[in-house]
């Protein structure tokens, strides 16, 4: 019988982490074990082990998993077929004609494109972009693509017509004869119906790549899960799915990890009523960067995933090459800090796995951030490694080790400080006005330096801080998101059709809530203007969409906002975007702390916060701080997974809900 | 006696001055009004020393490398640094002076710091409209620079005052658009201005003296990186040319020629031998032969020479006034830049295949391959589609060149078929891989691009600018050469018409535009031969 487990599981591909919530008894127990790559489904059952909790307990599993991405930076797809408007089948091949590298001559300039010429079929038919047929598909031609289809040997094949968002009878047609002779069909426009031939057709390709692995997943998933628990899981727009939904459109889960930890970072912004918060995801080795406003995550769908585009809606995640596994190197008398990598294997020279270059993790050990006693999770760290690794780059410097360790860290902060500019500048809101969430292995160890750099005030390290892509997918809502094309002019506007369009997208989402027993969904509108003639699109939220006058105020005052002048001329709806989202039955509202007691510190250690000599600081373990601890800095907070480091100068206060906030204050 | 700063010091403070730099590209394409500016981001930003050495550019376009390197040099030389006080602005557009060409206009703002001149925030944009003989200013048929639009000579359009309004209507009655363009020149303003601010805020952060020694120590860094590229190629001198097609205003193919001596850490590229300036619009100027000598060192040998002034030091770039790349003020110049620049590359390269084969690319679509559509949309309003097409890559030693790409000193990207049909009145009948076209050797040159438009309103003006269309790209150690880039115009009629590269035609409703675009060149003779 079910004793009320909801249980959160993030799937990555070094750590799984783990967050379980019982809504009965507010009981929370979180826990992070080694994945298992090549078998998800033991991942998950070790992550259970790990929380003492079986399965046949579970009322909810929740989870996400960074397959889909592995798969696709692997290029482990499934060979698949392309059939495309005759003409155009050259299109994927094509491209948008830039390349990758602008100075090195030595590599090819662009992705080999993921379908070769043999298995590119050219279909007669075209629309045009109203969605007018101008030259009908045949019968004939649908059997004689059938048929070659079948030849080919393939078991899944992507469709992707020209202007098959206006009008997709041809690819539902084609789709429907396909489905006979192959087991796994991708129309381009359900993938991703919008404007642009060769970022539409990539991702209709990508997406017929892993829906072969995608439905062995949760076939399995499916054989293993007991009947009374439900299974949801997260996808790249921000909220969980049913399973089912994800066969047709597996590469929902393209972004879903990071997702995840954006949708729990809202979460807590939104229990603590932050209007702008940066989240701060620092792993090992990349940086993970968001700007949640009002709660809210921006939706991007202009992605690239393995050198390709994908097209979907997802969470506007950034991500920097920099992290506790990024190289330090001396080149021409400057340090430099990344982009390469020592990743998670062999990693940090002192996870003594056999890494022998300098990174960022051992410069945070030398500095007495990390300690050498306490093990991160199952890897012991080891000192004389970080020492060794660390001493020539200090001698080349004429520095001594401290001083090189800190201007590490600084050369690092720097990197991630200007990254953190361009999130924030991009979209017109001023940095030193939000709050910095930070999260992942490495995030609460350097978010004061970040923070004091950039000018940001206020810190929070948030409850479960090290395993939050698991705390996101036990917060998060139900939702599903599409995104279509559109364009209709306001000088040219035609009710009946946008009215349309809204019917069908909201048919194509509803079902998958209501078999899920939501009714009564949440309904999230965007709608995206321009003016006429140009393509740079204002994305207008809860648009008015009965006649085109409220539109056309709402478009004006938006971009009169980001841009600082409207004029009033024509404009043009250019895309519609629909979310429906509904609330999960059981709603974890806080993890309240444990009430303040008297917080001693564990040990004290010395630590550099400058380069004249070391500062004895105490360092206390994170589980002992209660609601109203107060600490200030010097001080380092550590648990198994992670280090909050508060230099000299800062203050931490813990509230009801266990989360760290830091007073960055000034240096000493 | 300055004190060194350490390393890490060093790199954080590379850091902030590339971020400012940055963020003044980002506060322009957010608050311009010119499409271009906003959507396409054919804009720059830099920030250079008070000798106007770069030092920081905002991001990295191989084209204006050159053009931001010595913009604020030469401006100096007409604008005495005693005459620039705080809150100055000043407008320039002048080829001749550290520039380009006429559309890309840019806004000096001298910074200071403690009350001596520290640095000069640039902004350059392409306005969409700078006068001359056609809207948006692109006049392949020019055959002197006053056709091609407004020069404007270093012009304080701003004081710590607020703006000039006489010279900025002076400005502004000069060009197409004038809200429009007004709104692009505040925001580039706008963008000087906010990095003036954050220039103040490193200062105070960490000394304005300390922010000066790194801007010293990051030029010299620059110019040992380059040192060091250079030493990697073989000393000598080698000689190399390559051929512009035509001038556009009746002129046969134009000598691009190069004698480059290596002289381990330093080097001379001198390209006095190259052809005298033309009547039509294919000159280019000194600065953008410059920036395509960095371009190919860099690609060559040097990845990692961090772009700024310093890179310059070791090199010596020659042109000889009267010369195709050193017109002089009064020749045209608007198809230079994106033409003449790619064919000095490929002079260089060309010179260094005795020296090094293996590092090469044989000859690929160095040409923008530009059509220009120019008509009236179903609401009456005019509307052009400005087009380039990427033809196949060279091939290389070790593997074949790739299909339809853009090369070297150019990445625009294609417009999408989708796009091109709903927003103009032209259908594309088809896009695929001109198969074929790449020349033949051990590895094969790329393929390039056949793509079909079809006209569906009469009185349509389609302008070219392109080149590969008499002198082909060249194949490398025995390669054959890629097919010759060719546009075809086959009337409503039936009638076919080869168009050149540098033309203007008027099309009628149902006639067709077939472009097959270059392939690229071979490398080494083909095993079958």
């Amino acid at each position: 019988m079910s004793s009320g487990w909801q249980v959160g599981i993030d799937i990555g591909g070094t750590f799984t982490d783990v967050v379980a919530f019982q809504s009965t008894k507010g009981a929370v127990i979180q826990a992070k074990v080694r994945s298992r790559p090549e078998d998800p489904i033991a991942s998950l059952l070790a992550a259970l082990h790990a929380v003492g909790i079986d399965w046949e307990q579970v009322d909810d599993l929740m989870h996400g998993t960074t397959m889909v991405t592995n798969a696709i930076i692997e290029s482990k797809l499934a060979q698949a077929a392309l059939v495309a408007t005759d003409g155009f089948a050259d299109t994927l091949a094509i491209g948008r004609q830039n390349r990758r590298y602008l100075y090195r001559l030595d590599l090819p300039p662009k992705s080999e494109p993921q379908i070769p010429e043999a298995l590119r079929i050219g279909v007669t038919e075209r629309m045009d972009f109203r969605g007018h047929v101008l030259e009908a598909l045949t019968e004939d031609v649908i059997e004689d693509t059938a048929r070659k289809v079948a030849a080919s040997g393939v078991k899944a094949v992507a469709v992707s017509l020209l202007h098959a968002y206006a009008n997709s009878v041809h690819e539902e047609r084609l789709g429907a004869r396909l489905r006979q002779v192959v087991p796994y069909v991708a129309l381009s426009h359900r993938v991703s119906p919008e404007a642009r031939e060769f970022e539409r057709t990539s991702t209709t390709a990508l997406s017929a790549g892993v829906m072969p692995l995608t439905a062995g997943y949760l076939d399995r998933l499916e054989v293993r899960r007991p009947a009374e628990s439900a299974l949801h899981l997260f996808h790249s727009a921000g909220g969980m799915a049913e399973p089912d939904a994800l066969r047709d459109l597996p590469l929902g889960l393209a972004f879903s990890g990071p997702a995840a930890g954006v949708s729990a970072a809202g979460w807590v912004a939104n229990a603590l009523g932050l209007d702008n918060v940066i989240s701060f995801d620092m792993g090992g080795t990349t940086t993970d960067v968001c700007l949640i406003v009002g709660g809210k995550a921006e939706i991007r769908s202009d992605r690239s995933l393995g050198g390709r585009p994908l097209r979907m809606p997802t969470v506007a995640v950034e991500s920097i090459g920099a992290g506790g596994g990024s190289i330090a190197r001396l080149d021409t008398g400057a340090l430099r800090v990344g982009p390469e990598s020592a990743g998670a294997d062999p990693g940090p020279a002192c996870y003594g796995l056999g890494g022998a270059l300098p990174t960022v993790s051992d410069a945070d050990l030398v500095l007495g951030y990390l300690d050498a006693r306490r093990p991160v999770g199952d890897i012991v760290l080891n000192r004389d490694a970080a020492v060794t690794a660390l001493k020539p780059l200090a001698k080349a410097a004429g520095v001594e080790l401290p001083a090189l360790a800190l201007g590490i860290t600084r050369v690092a902060t720097a990197s991630m400080a200007r990254a953190l500019r361009r999130v924030t500048v991009e979209r017109g809101i001023d940095g030193r006005d939000c709050v910095l969430l930070a999260f992942g292995g490495a995030g609460p160890m350097h978010a004061v330096e970040l923070a004091r750099s950039f000018g940001i005030g206020q810190v929070i390290v948030p409850c479960f801080s090290s395993v939050f892509s698991a705390l996101g997918c036990v917060t998060a809502e139900m939702s599903y998101t599409q995104q279509r094309t559109v364009r209709m002019a306001s000088d040219d506007w035609d009710q009946t059709r946008l009215d349309g369009i809204r019917i069908e997208l909201m048919a194509q989402l509803a079902p998958l809530l209501e078999s899920a027993g939501h009714t009564a969904p949440a309904v999230t509108e965007v709608a995206a203007v321009r003016y006429s003639g140009q393509s740079y699109a204002v994305e207008v939220t809860a648009p008015a969409l009965a006649n085109p006058d409220p539109l056309g105020e709402q478009f004006r005052a938006r971009h009169q906002t980001l841009y600082g002048f409207a004029k009033d001329e024509p404009w043009e709806l250019v895309f519609l975007r629909l979310t429906l989202s509904a609330p999960r039955r059981v709603h974890p509202n806080s993890f309240a702390a444990k009430p303040s007691g008297v917080v001693a510190p564990t040990r004290r250690t010395d630590c550099w916060f400058e380069n004249e000599a070391p500062v004895m600081t105490p360092r206390f373990a994170r589980d002992a701080l209660g609601e109203g601890s107060r600490l200030e800095g010097p001080a380092i907070v550590e648990d198994d997974w992670s280090t909050v480091v508060l230099p000299p100068g800062a203050t931490l206060s813990v509230d009801g809900s266990s989360h760290l906030h830091i007073d960055v204050g000034e240096a000493a | 006696m300055t004190a060194s700063v350490d390393p890490f010091k060093l790199e954080v403070i590379r850091h902030a001055l590339s971020a400012i730099a940055e963020e003044m590209s980002l506060v322009v394409m957010r608050s311009a009004r010119s499409p271009l500016l906003r959507e396409a981001g054919d804009l720059s930003s830099a920030l250079t020393d008070a000798s106007g050495e770069l030092i920081a550019q905002g991001r990295d376009i191989p084209m204006h490398m050159g053009v931001m390197s010595f913009t604020v040099k030469e401006f100096l030389k007409r604008v005495p640094a005693e005459r620039l006080v705080t809150g100055d602005v000043w407008y320039l557009n002048l080829p001749e002076t550290g520039g380009n060409h006429l559309p890309d206009v840019k806004a000096i703002r001298p910074i200071f710091a403690d009350g001596a001149l520290l640095a000069f925030a640039v902004s350059l944009a392409h306005w969409a409209d700078i006068g001359g003989a056609l809207p948006g200013s692109y006049v392949p048929t020019a055959t002197d620079a006053w056709q091609e639009g407004l020069r404007l000579p270093p012009l304080r359009l701003f004081t710590a005052d607020g703006p000039d309004r006489e010279k900025l209507d002076l400005v502004l009655a000069n060009v197409r658009g004038a809200s429009e363009r007004e709104g692009d020149i505040l925001a580039q303003t706008a963008a000087t201005r906010m990095a003036d601010r954050r220039f103040q805020e490193l200062c105070s952060w960490h000394g304005a003296q300390i922010v000066q020694t790194a801007m010293t120590m990051l030029h010299a860094r620059a110019e040992t990186q380059m040192r060091e590229a250079l030493s990697k190629l073989p000393r000598g001198t080698y000689e190399g040319e390559d051929w512009l097609d035509d001038d556009g205003a009746g002129g046969d193919p134009v000598p691009i020629r190069v004698r480059i001596e290596l002289e381990g850490d330093h080097a001379t590229f001198d390209f006095s031998a190259s052809g005298d300036a033309t009547r039509g619009p294919i000159n280019t100027t000194p600065f953008i032969a410059a920036a395509s000598v960095f371009y190919a060192i860099k690609a060559l040998v040097g990845p990692d020479i961090q772009p700024n002034g310093g890179c310059y030091r070791p090199l010596r770039v020659i042109t000889r006034p009267g010369s195709v790349l050193d017109p002089g003020p009064e020749r045209p110049v608007v198809g230079g830049n994106h033409e003449t620049s790619q064919r000095v590359a490929d002079a260089i390269f060309r010179a260094l295949e005795p020296a090094l084969p293996e590092g090469l690319t044989a000859g690929g679509p160095t040409t923008s391959g530009l059509l220009l559509f120019a008509g009236r949309r179903g609401d009456g309003a005019w509307t052009t589609l400005y087009e380039t097409h990427g033809g196949g890559e060279g091939a290389r030693c070790d593997r074949d060149g790739m299909p339809v790409i853009r090369v070297h000193m150019s990445n625009v990207m294609n417009t999408p078929a989708e796009i091109i049909e709903a927003e103009y009145p032209i259908r594309v009948e088809c896009q695929h891989i001109r198969r074929g076209s790449g020349g033949a050797g051990a590895h094969r040159g790329g393929d390039g691009l056949h793509r079909e438009y079809r006209i569906l309103v009469d009185d349509v003006s389609l302008t070219s600018m392109f080149e590969r269309a008499v002198v082909p790209p060249y194949g490398l150690q025995g390669g054959a050469p890629g097919a010759l880039f060719q546009v075809n115009v086959v009337r409503a009629s039936g009638e076919t018409y080869r168009m050149p590269g540098k033309a203007n035609l008027r099309l009628a409703k149902g006639d067709r535009v077939i472009v097959e675009s270059c392939g690229g060149g071979g490398y080494g003779a083909s095993p079958e031969s």
